[in-house]
């Protein structure tokens, strides 16, 4: 007789998750969008904004050169990233996982660590350019394209190296044996069967890297010297004219976001037929090579993983060195993490704080958010599935910008307080947390759980007694993922912070424009040592290792 | 369409000694079939005629050609994957044109030879269909397509069938077998499958730890196994091992001693029955002159529609299973009754107990 859909605990929860997502993501993207569109003073409809970001000199360079850099960052982690990949699966390797653990740490690292560090070595004092002068080679100037390329090519490779080891992987061996029975010869055989299918897996990498070069706010403002982006601008815009024009900021945005869904939408469409599940009954065994051709796959993968290290090994050496302010000494002592304790203890409380806060609620909604994806395929279940893959796509400049904007008036007014930054970092890693429930969840059978009702246990009792422990693992491990990204989170921070809210990346960043070396690296190595941890932890109770991390 | 012959191959991995001095030849035109249990080499056979595995010792001749140095891409070889290895990101018709399109051959010949390729196998029309869009039988007849359109001397088959389920394994290879035939084409097939070895080979090459058993028909692999693994791989087999034979060679086990002149001069011998070669009878019946009886309790009858099993305890200690074709009602209610097996000498097969081979023919 009851024809009303019944008001369940999931039900409770799908009603949450879409209070939750319109409230924290929906209403600031469209508060951005309205802002973007409205002229500052009359509060009229305008394209003005829209209209001087492509008519201006200025704003077109920070276009252009926000894709020139999201191009290039995204070719250099392919050329890194795809030899290895094929180099570690297809050949035999010595200390494969490690390599591949290195990739990760370099992968979770504070985002802007290499900037600096680079500086450190290539900077015009630094002791790479000095060693490479002695050889007769000058590097380009560190700061400026060179850097930031340098950066995030060594930055973001291990995007399309996971990925594409790990699609190498699951290629049947019978496929390419085929192909080579067929006619086909090493090169005919890599370009027309090998590289079509490992391609999804290519792009998804390759766009990772694109997205996230244009999104990155610390390296480029850190290393970019003159070249504008359209996430400094967009930041410049709005520090430099607090409530002055918010409109133009917002629009910079607007096309910030835009070129992130264009490049997203193209390669959607670029993968839309490759459906490819093969039955894998083979596994690739990787070869044996000769000796000499065995040195050089070598002396390739660990050049590739060391470059790609060094910034955080030159990070932790120098928080090491005797310092006074700005100021280097001989020798080794902690003068930098007395110094870390005595002046900002709170900032390292803050980002544990902030960090585990938000993590706590990702953990708690995102398993509940991911049983719902994963058991109930409704049409709600299906909306919220797709409204969760915005925040991927949304940089950080952005959703930070898009916060203030909507929050700093009634009737949420909370600009200045750490829960901004608490639900920021809630909202953006929140689908990370989903998404490994719901792939832990496919891999729990669904018939267990009907075990236990069959044995007479209530549905909410079902789960809380079989599923929630069986997912247990997968929680944590997805947990202490987004805590590293929550407690690594920079651009959105630094447009939320005031003096009392300031974390770890929001201080070592503003350290390095003081030219603090010190005091920047203490907090850096501080957080690799807790990224470092968590990762540890992640390979010990995930049996996906590396692969989790992308 | 041409000959093949295997010298001496040599094959080892760490510990293992795949393939050990085996020595073939396949005829032009055979339907040849390596067939043993997993691990035994066949596939390291199989693959070193592809040119996917280099052996260690001995040469492979095409047609009176060494192919050793011959890359597997040069070799004009026609290969059927177990697990399909369709290219997932190719269509239907792209899949049968690849092997085409590495040798250049003009487009309008190659669209001419994938329609008649797929028309062939029964897949006409799929051409522009994408691999995930058929099931796995019509997957394996698209790699079958693939590997043929290339009109390749030989053709290999790495169990093709095995992925499949049974019904569709027993159409496909009725289909293998006749696009054999039609095409004529010499073919080296894969299989750990007796039943589908014996339906469908010309020729059948039984192996074990790297070793040839036996080569023959399948009707001498079935009748005449050269070994007690032979005899006990192919088809099923009652094996009574080891048993003592006196200097005239008598066997004194069962009913009543036979003496088996072949036998003379040994003292061991393992005997060996097919399940059908026996017969059921009263336990007070007599015993014919040219068979040997023996006695038992029947411990369990499985009735299988067409067929029954009796495994039957011999008051002799072992166990042996008999078959009865068409069984009545009354002979499945004989559980727990002593009965006798009538073993006619002219089926029984005999090994040497120390090397497994078969001891001449019982006549």
């Amino acid at each position: 007789m009851n024809r009303l859909p019944r008001l369940d605990f999931w039900s409770g929860v799908l009603a949450v998750a879409f209070v939750v997502v319109a409230v924290l993501m929906v209403w600031p993207l469209y508060s951005i969008f309205t802002a973007s569109v409205i002229d500052n003073r009359s509060g009229a409809w305008t394209l003005a904004n829209f209209a001087q970001i492509l008519g201006h000199p200025a704003y077109q360079a920070a276009l252009i050169n926000s894709l020139i850099v999201g191009t290039g960052g995204m070719i250099g982690a392919m050329l890194l990233g795809i030899p290895l990949a094929v180099l570690t699966t297809r050949f035999v390797i010595a200390g494969r996982s490690v390599l591949a653990t290195l990739s990760v740490l370099a992968l979770v690292s504070p985002p802007f660590i290499g900037a600096y560090a680079w500086i450190m070595m290539l900077g015009s004092n630094g002791w790479m350019r000095a060693l490479l002068a002695d050889v007769g080679i000058v590097p380009p100037p560190i700061y400026g394209m060179f850097g930031i390329l340098l950066a995030f090519s060594l930055k973001f490779y291990p995007f399309v190296f996971l990925l594409t080891a790990s699609s190498l992987g699951s290629i049947s061996p019978s496929v390419e044996e085929a192909a080579e029975s067929l006619g086909a010869g090493p090169w005919r055989r890599f370009f027309k069967v090998t590289l079509p299918l490992v391609f999804p897996a290519v792009s998804s990498g390759a766009l990772l890297a694109f997205v996230l070069s244009i999104a990155d706010f610390g390296t480029p403002s850190i290393v970019g010297g003159k070249v504008r982006l359209l996430a400094t601008t967009a930041f410049d815009l709005f520090t430099a004219e607090m409530g002055g024009n918010p409109g133009l900021a917002s629009a910079t945005s607007v096309v910030l976001l835009a070129v992130c869904m264009t490049v997203v939408v193209l390669q959607r469409w670029a993968v839309r037929r490759r459906d490819i599940a093969g039955s894998l009954l083979r596994r690739p065994v990787p070869r044996r090579l000769r000796p000499a051709a065995s040195a050089v796959a070598h002396i390739v993968c660990y050049a590739i993983v060391l470059a790609g290290s060094l910034p955080s090994i030159v990070v932790i050496y120098t928080s090491f060195r005797r310092t006074s302010g700005p100021v280097f000494h001989s020798g080794f002592g902690v003068e930098s993490y007395a110094r870390i304790l005595g002046e900002v203890p709170h900032v390292i409380a803050n980002s544990f704080t902030y960090a585990t806060a938000s993590v706590v609620l990702i953990a708690i909604l995102g398993t509940l958010i991911g049983y719902i994806l994963a058991r109930r395929e409704t049409v709600a279940a299906g909306l919220l599935d797709n409204m969760l893959l915005i925040p991927y796509i949304v940089p950080g400049v952005v959703m930070g910008l898009a916060y203030v904007v909507t929050f700093n008036v009634p009737p949420l007014q909370i600009t200045g307080t750490a829960a901004i930054i608490v639900l920021m970092l809630f909202i953006r890693r929140l689908p990370y947390a989903v998404r490994s429930s719901t792939s832990i969840l496919k891999q729990i059978k669904g018939g267990i759980e009907e075990a236990a009702i069959s044995l007479g246990a209530s549905p909410s009792r079902a789960f809380l007694r079989v599923t929630l422990p069986l997912m247990m693992p997968g929680i944590v491990a997805g947990a202490l993922m987004s805590f590293i990204t929550a407690i690594n989170e920079l651009s959105s921070s630094l447009i939320l912070y005031v003096g009392r809210t300031m974390t770890m990346p929001v201080r070592i960043y503003l350290s390095v424009l003081d030219g603090q070396w010190g005091t920047a690296s203490a907090l850096s190595t501080v957080l690799l040592a807790v990224t470092g941890l968590a990762v540890f932890v992640v390979y010990r109770i995930s049996d996906r290792k590396e692969s989790a991390f992308v | 369409m041409a000959r093949v012959e295997l010298r001496h191959i040599g094959k080892s991995y760490p510990g293992v000694q795949a393939l050990d001095d085996v020595e073939l030849a396949i005829e032009s035109g055979e339907f040849f079939t390596l067939l043993g249990p997993s691990g035994c080499g066949k596939t390291t056979l199989l693959r070193t005629v592809a040119g996917f595995i280099r052996q260690e010792r001995g040469e492979v001749l095409v047609a009176g050609q060494r192919i050793d140095d011959i890359p597997a891409y040069r070799r004009n070889i026609g290969l059927v994957f177990q697990d399909y290895a369709i290219f997932p990101h190719m269509t239907v018709g792209d899949n049968v044109a690849f092997g085409l399109s590495n040798r250049r051959r003009p487009r309008d010949e190659i669209a001419q030879r994938v329609t008649r390729a797929l028309d062939l196998v029964r897949l006409g029309g799929y051409a522009d269909r994408l691999p995930h869009q058929l099931s796995g039988g019509q997957q394996q007849r698209v790699g079958l397509a693939r590997a043929v359109v290339i009109e390749p001397q030989i053709l290999l088959m790495d169990e093709p069938l095995s992925n499949l389920d049974a019904k569709l394994r027993v159409e496909l290879r009725d289909d293998i077998r006749d696009l054999q035939h039609s095409l004529g084409i010499t073919t080296l097939y894969v299989t750990h499958d007796q039943e589908e070895a014996l339906v469908i080979s010309d020729r059948i090459c039984v192996m074990h730890s790297g070793r040839v058993h036996q080569v023959g028909t399948p009707w001498e692999v079935y009748a005449q196994p050269a070994t007690l693994f032979v005899a006990a791989f192919v088809g099923a087999m009652n094996v009574i091992a080891d048993l003592p034979v006196d200097a005239a060679g008598t066997l004194s086990f069962g009913a009543e001693p036979r003496t088996l002149p072949m036998l003379a001069g040994r003292d061991r011998v393992t005997l060996a029955i097919r399940l059908e070669d026996m017969t059921l009878v009263a336990a007070t019946e007599a015993v014919p002159d040219d068979a040997l009886a023996l006695d038992g309790v029947v411990d369990k009858i499985s009735f299988a529609g067409r067929e029954a099993f009796y495994r039957v305890r011999l008051d002799a200690g072992p166990q042996i299973q008999a078959h009865v074709h068409r069984p009545e009602r009354h002979l499945l209610e004989h559980s727990g009754a002593r009965l006798r097996l009538i073993l006619p000498l002219a089926r029984l097969h005999m090994f040497d107990p120390a090397t497994g081979r078969r001891i001449g023919d019982a006549s």
